[in-house]
């Protein structure tokens, strides 16, 4: 049996913060993005996820979706079934097997798989798999100056044509003191040594990838779009051409740019972009990362372009700037 | 002034209120949103069908709750945007509902303008979110 995406969907929030509006508010801004998306005091990771699952599922008849798996590191409940909101609000059949997975930005790629592995225990055709997050931290923490909000969703589907996953490989191991949050705090910190914390990166991240590719036989150069976990401006960039990727394969790929550190919805998202100039033919990789450490590196080759329901381009340019002390009031800081 | 709703009844309400279920009146044909006991068109039918609207619909007159006008479950949000809109949207399938409307075009708000439902929180209470619908510019 093969298993495809066949949709997908993105949700970007319409308010966006400039990087110039940190640097004329504190003089400086310690993240390398354009501009950021940022939740309206009304969104949650929740209402993203919904609203990213209705493009994905436009055109697909919802009764036969038999599996739903939710990724987040910031769901709004620390204890709560939030699949069982999704249920109801897309109008999903209530026996849908459902997964949730947080507590780090590898949450992402996990739901992917999990949703892969569960369609295994389903009559049903389609799985749907969403990624909503938003990370959060106080202003006085140069990790926030960075961070976004984003959701993306993909429904996958049993034996039909789409973009077809054809593997995946991991890497884990102990990496201390890199980006965490302790239980009943809601603002993410670090011990601030980027130094270290790129390293990890990069050999975590580098692990997955080069594993994958050696695993399926392949080169990288086999790859139209290699997307890996965007947390910084500059890192995957960085760490792709190292590997020996042209800017060709990088750059659609990249939205950090544009939406800033979205956590758990990096890859995904980079991935969403590119499947909207994809060709038969082509071969795509992701790879999540996530601080601790973990990375997984997925393939997948498109059989059949995945149908257009939304433009990303025009979700990108669906916006509104906010200053800095609007965006404080936001965030509830003020 | 404050609406306040139980959570009981806050959760039968899930259906209409997270994906726009609607009442579909077998003698008459019309769609009761939000649902009633009676149907409000022929006044005897008492016998629905379970429809869910398109979301879609156009503004058929709106107003702008100012931050001070605004009941205590939404204050936080008036007082983060100042004042808020609010609309009475004409569905395409006929119902009228009374709605926040989110990213309110620069140039204002016009009658009959094409606006879509969107999937919001509608205020928190006791730390329960009561999840809803909006209405942002189609
Ligand atoms: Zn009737």
């Amino acid at each position: 049996m093969t298993k495809s995406i066949i949709s997908c969907g993105v949700y970007l929030p319409y308010l966006r913060i400039k990087r110039d509006e940190y640097l004329s508010a504190l003089g400086r801004c310690s993240a390398g993005m354009r501009e950021k998306t940022v939740l309206d005091i009304d969104e949650d990771v929740i209402t993203m996820a919904v609203e990213a699952s209705r493009v994905a599922l436009a055109g697909i008849d919802v009764s036969r979706v038999g599996v739903v798996t939710v990724a987040s590191t910031g769901f709004p409940y620390q204890e709560k079934a939030q699949a069982g909101t999704l249920v109801e609000a897309l109008g999903l059949e209530k026996n849908v097997l459902t997964a949730q997975h947080s507590n780090s930005t590898v949450s992402g790629t996990e739901s992917l798989l999990t949703a892969l592995s569960l369609l295994d225990q389903t009559e049903q055709p389609y799985a749907l798999v969403v990624v909503s997050d938003a990370p959060v931290s106080g202003p006085d923490v140069d990790l926030e100056h960075g961070f976004g909000a984003a959701a993306c969703a993909f429904v996958l589907a049993k034996d039909e044509p789409g973009l077809v996953f054809e593997g995946v490989y991991a890497q884990s191991g102990e990496a201390m003191g890199l980006r965490y949050r302790l239980p009943g705090e809601t603002d993410i910190r670090d011990i601030g040594v980027k130094t270290f914390a790129m390293l990890d990166y990069n050999e975590t991240v580098k692990g997955a990838v080069t594993g994958l590719a050696n695993k399926l036989g392949r080169n990288l150069t086999d790859y139209r779009h290699v997307v890996l976990h965007q947390a910084d401006a500059k890192s995957a960039t960085a760490l792709a051409k190292k590997m020996g990727c042209t800017d060709e394969q990088i750059k659609e790929g990249v939205v950090y740019p544009y939406t800033g550190d979205t956590g758990a919805c990096s890859s995904l998202l980079g991935l969403c972009r590119v499947l909207e100039s994809a060709c038969a033919g082509d071969c795509i990789l992701i790879s999540s990362h996530g601080s601790g450490s973990g990375s997984q590196a997925l393939s997948f080759c498109l059989e059949t372009p995945v149908p257009k329901s939304v433009v990303f381009e025009a979700v990108l340019g669906y916006k509104r700037y906010i200053s800095y002390i609007q965006y404080l009031k936001q965030k509830r800081s003020i | 002034m404050s609406a306040h709703i139980s959570i009981p009844m806050y959760q039968r309400a899930v259906p209409q209120r997270y994906r726009l279920t609607g009442k579909l009146c077998k003698s008459c044909g019309k769609i009761n949103f939000p649902p009633k006991a009676v149907c409000k068109y022929c006044l005897q039918g008492a016998s629905f069908e379970d429809v869910r609207l398109s979301g879609r619909g156009a503004v058929y007159s709106y107003t702008v709750i100012a931050g001070g006008g605004a009941p205590p479950e939404f204050e936080t949000e008036a007082r983060c945007k100042g004042s808020y809109p609010v609309l009475i949207v004409e569905l395409e399938e006929g119902p009228r509902v009374i709605t926040q409307m989110v990213n309110p075009p620069e140039e204002g708000i016009a009658i009959g303008m094409s606006v879509q439902a969107v999937f919001r929180k509608i205020y928190e209470e006791e730390g329960v979110i009561r999840y809803g619908f909006k209405f942002s510019p189609a």
